[in-house]
């Protein structure tokens, strides 16, 4: 039997010499061209990483492929990023060149550094959750499509992040990037009782709920749903395959804006509602391309340089933001959960 | 970090227990057999090597006697 | 089996973006399971939903996550997707590898599953995407005979990641790499069998500008700062104002503290070291002139996830400064009751975060031994409901 809490590989046998050489050692840091970093170390020593953008969802082909590129470019040294881009960890200054001529010549992209869009960090989507809203490798991809320039720019006026969950459990941090695509539900689970008579554990499934909205019906054996207390979570649904909460006539795309995780300027914030709702429409979900385009060109074309979209928009203030967009303000944007009141204008100060 | 071997009466205790249930959380256990939660944790783990219970993730993790609780249907 | 037609996706195929459904082809020429996840995924383009269900029950010998069960809900029409297990392999620290590592998880994979992966999940692991349960146990005995191990998943210790660090940034405080790594060897039992009311996370960044997001999805956030002052290179700074750059503008002016004053006629920027906050801003748009002091730590902040279900938390501070050296005995020593404090109170699937929200920050400090510090605060309370303890009552 193979041995068990091995833990994974230590880092210090992957690292390439120059970083070992120069570990803690780095001085400064630029960005020599788009999707390029340059650091150069106390001692002297530079390192250039040259960053792609890759679709997260990748066979092992595209694993081979990358690794014979850093056998050839790198030593056979790589790393990935936070935001699923890799890194090819260039030691010689003369094999930069070539390696982006060869990148680009097999349309690997190549940016995601510095005041440019950087790759959308998303979850599996209809690929392989239990309950998705909505599909995230195909908005991604169709949204990385139509941005594709910002990727390899690096004049943006600051850093844009993206990011895409496919339900309102919201995996992966979308809740503080400048745009959030999200994918949700717009109505409580349909009680199959047949199959919740067949085989579920009636009180372990009232326990999933998060706001206490299933309450057991021991005359049918089964459970009710009191509607107005669900929050389409679906928790209930990963306990008991009986509680129906995908709704393909209803799951759809919300849009949230502003938020970050840095501290730089400002403290990192949430994303905040604009677009309660856009349709499902794959493969290539127009109206949410449309939407976030939209509010990235806004954004471009109204912020001063160094704003992220949540640092702009708090200047201006979010009313002229709707008013900018011509985004309509409706009763979803009001915030009516638990900590709804801070979001109160509580001052006579505003703009229109 | 060492934290020895499992009391075998308290792993006598969880299985027991677990006899009377279809699963539960390890915390739940050491409330029913009046045995420190920590004790309940290293006898659940060397259980599970020997294959008499499992872990089961269904939205929170839980443990169960092997082969109790079916897959999905 | 003759090829079913794919037409929705093979319209994300077209675009300059690199496409998924070209690397799940890829898969499919080897593999049927790959070619049934086409086409389930195209049938999920068509009904406008997912086709998976959830099953917990898969696992390997000995660990309690590190396998997540999908079944699809149609296994008749996509027999090759019946059982569709995914894998979580824990990742080194900083996603750094060789090329030869790599490919021996790529030989393993294509031995025993699909052949798709993500590189990396949200967890920071590895994932082998799509597996049947037979091949489990063999998958795993494979990757543990070459090195490596499962990430965690379910109600424990998830597989803590980090940002670049010290390996390549200057701006890291602190060694995120081996805290990582240190943490994870650490709580082997704390990751591979899940004991506690919920998920944990950690996620380590050498700096606020928090290149891993740990503020917003840990449940314990590492974040590296300073004590001193920042440290100011004036030759630098001379060189970017000679370069063009609007220094007055574009960094004193966007000081959130005003801590910068900029002389023009010397071209030399000077700091009010007890009003900088350490936002990072200067040191971003000036790497070369502006560096963190040299009393480097990190700043402990606890609570953060997404929304479900009491919204969702950013971490806030509990310490302000931690010198972060080997062994790590301090900041373990904390971890230590805050785990028991949590897996004492808490209730199933409740965050740590949303405990110290439901019992009170204030209970929280006193049960686990913390003093209470103004960093913990933007400001302090408003309200006068102060629950005081017996002990500070005359009687």
């Amino acid at each position: 039997m193979s041995k068990i809490d091995g833990g994974p590989p230590d880092y210090k046998k992957l690292l390439p010499p120059i970083i070992t050489e120069n570990y803690g050692q780095w001085k400064y840091h630029e960005i020599p061209r788009a999707g390029v970093l340059k650091h150069v170390s106390e001692k002297g020593d530079t390192l250039y990483s040259v960053r792609v953008g890759s679709p997260r969802l990748v066979s092992i082909d595209y694993i081979r492929d990358i690794c014979a590129l850093a056998d050839s470019y790198c030593d056979g040294y790589l790393r990935f990023t936070s935001r699923n881009n890799v890194e090819f960890l260039v030691s010689d200054e003369g094999k930069v060149e070539p390696l982006i001529k060869e990148l680009e010549a097999k349309g690997y992209p190549i940016g995601g550094v510095g005041n440019a869009l950087s790759n959308i960090v998303h979850t599996q989507g209809w690929v392989h959750c239990h309950t998705p809203a909505t599909d995230a490798s195909g908005i991604v991809k169709a949204v990385m499509d139509d941005l594709y320039e910002y990727f390899g720019r690096t004049d943006l006026p600051a850093k844009l992040k993206v990011a895409m969950a496919c339900c309102l459990n919201m995996c992966g941090a979308v809740h503080c990037s400048d745009v959030a695509i999200l994918g949700v539900h717009r109505t409580p689970p349909r009680v199959d009782h047949e199959k919740i008579r067949k085989g579920t554990e009636i009180p372990t499934l009232v326990a999933a709920c998060p706001t206490g909205a299933i309450r057991p019906d021991p005359k049918n054996k089964s459970v009710v749903v009191n509607e107005e207390r669900c929050m389409y979570c679906g928790n209930c649904y990963t306990m008991s395959p009986a509680m129906e909460i995908l709704d393909a006539k209803n799951d759809g795309i919300a849009i949230l804006v502003g938020g970050k995780v840095s501290n730089a300027r400002t403290a990192p914030s949430f994303s905040r509602l604009v677009i309660p709702f856009l349709p499902n429409n794959p493969p290539r979900w127009p109206e949410v391309t449309a939407a976030v385009r939209h509010i990235v060109e806004t954004w471009l074309n109204n912020a001063r340089k160094g704003e992220r979209v949540g640092e702009w928009i708090e200047r201006i203030g979010w009313e002229r933001f709707f008013s900018l967009t011509e985004i309509p303000f409706t009763d979803k944007h009001i915030d009516d959960f638990i900590f709804s009141r801070e979001t109160f204008r509580t001052t006579a100060a505003f703009k229109y | 970090m060492e934290k020895g071997p499992a009391n075998p009466e308290v792993k006598e205790k969880v299985l027991a227990y677990l006899d009377t249930v279809e699963k539960a959380k390890s915390k739940e256990i050491a409330a029913k057999i009046s045995v420190p939660k920590a004790d309940v944790d290293l006898a659940v783990k060397e259980l599970a090597m020997e294959d008499k219970v499992e872990y089961l993730y269904i939205t929170t993790t839980f443990v169960a006697l092997k082969g109790k609780v079916k897959p999905p249907q | 089996m003759p090829d079913k037609k794919t037409p929705k996706l093979d319209e994300l195929e077209h675009g300059p973006w690199p496409s998924f459904v070209t690397e799940i082809k890829k898969a499919a020429v080897r593999n049927e399971s790959a070619k049934d996840l086409l086409n389930l995924l195209e049938r999920s383009y068509d009904d406008k939903r997912g086709h998976w269900k959830h099953g917990g029950i898969v696992g390997v010998r000995g660990y309690g996550g590190g396998v997540i069960g999908r079944y699809t809900d149609l296994p008749e029409e996509y027999p090759h997707v019946a059982e569709f297990h995914t894998m979580r392999v824990n990742a080194p620290s900083a996603w750094f590898y060789k090329t030869e590592t790599l490919r021996t998880l790529c030989d393993i994979w294509e031995k025993h599953g699909s052949g798709l992966t993500n590189v990396h999940g949200s967890t920071g692991d590895l994932i082998f995407l799509g597996m049947k349960t037979e091949e489990l146990q063999t998958t795993y005995d494979e990757l543990s005979d070459a090195g490596f191990d499962l990430g965690g998943s379910g109600s424990c210790l998830r597989s803590p990641s980090c940002c670049v660090g010290p390996a390549r940034c200057e701006s890291a405080c602190y060694d995120t790499l081996d805290v990582c790594y240190d943490l994870t060897s650490s709580y082997q039992d704390e990751l591979h069998r899940p004991m506690w009311p919920y998920k944990f996370k950690f996620k380590m960044s050498g700096c606020a500008n928090d290149c891993v997001a740990a503020i917003a999805r840990a449940d314990c956030s590492i974040i590296g700062t300073w004590r001193d002052s920042i440290r100011i290179d004036q030759d630098q700074v001379k060189a970017y104002a000679e370069s063009g750059l609007d220094i007055q503008g574009m960094v004193c002016d966007k000081c959130p503290t005003r801590a910068l004053k900029y002389d023009h006629e010397k071209k030399e920027l000077h700091v009010i070291a007890e009003d900088c906050s350490r936002c990072m801003h200067c040191i971003n748009v000036m790497p070369k002139a502006v560096r963190p002091g040299k009393e480097k730590g990190a700043t402990i902040l606890l609570g953060g996830k997404s929304t479900i279900v009491q919204s969702a938390f950013l971490s806030w501070v509990i310490v302000p400064f931690m010198k972060m050296e080997p062994p790590y005995t301090e900041l373990k020593e904390m971890v230590a009751k805050i785990w028991d404090w949590w897996d004492e109170n808490g209730k199933t699937r409740e965050r740590l975060g949303e405990l110290i929200y439901r019992m009170g920050m204030t209970k929280f400090l006193r049960e686990v031994g913390l003093p209470p510090v103004p960093q913990m605060v933007f400001r302090p309370r408003a309200n006068p409901y102060v629950f005081w303890p017996q002990d500070e009552i005359v009687k």
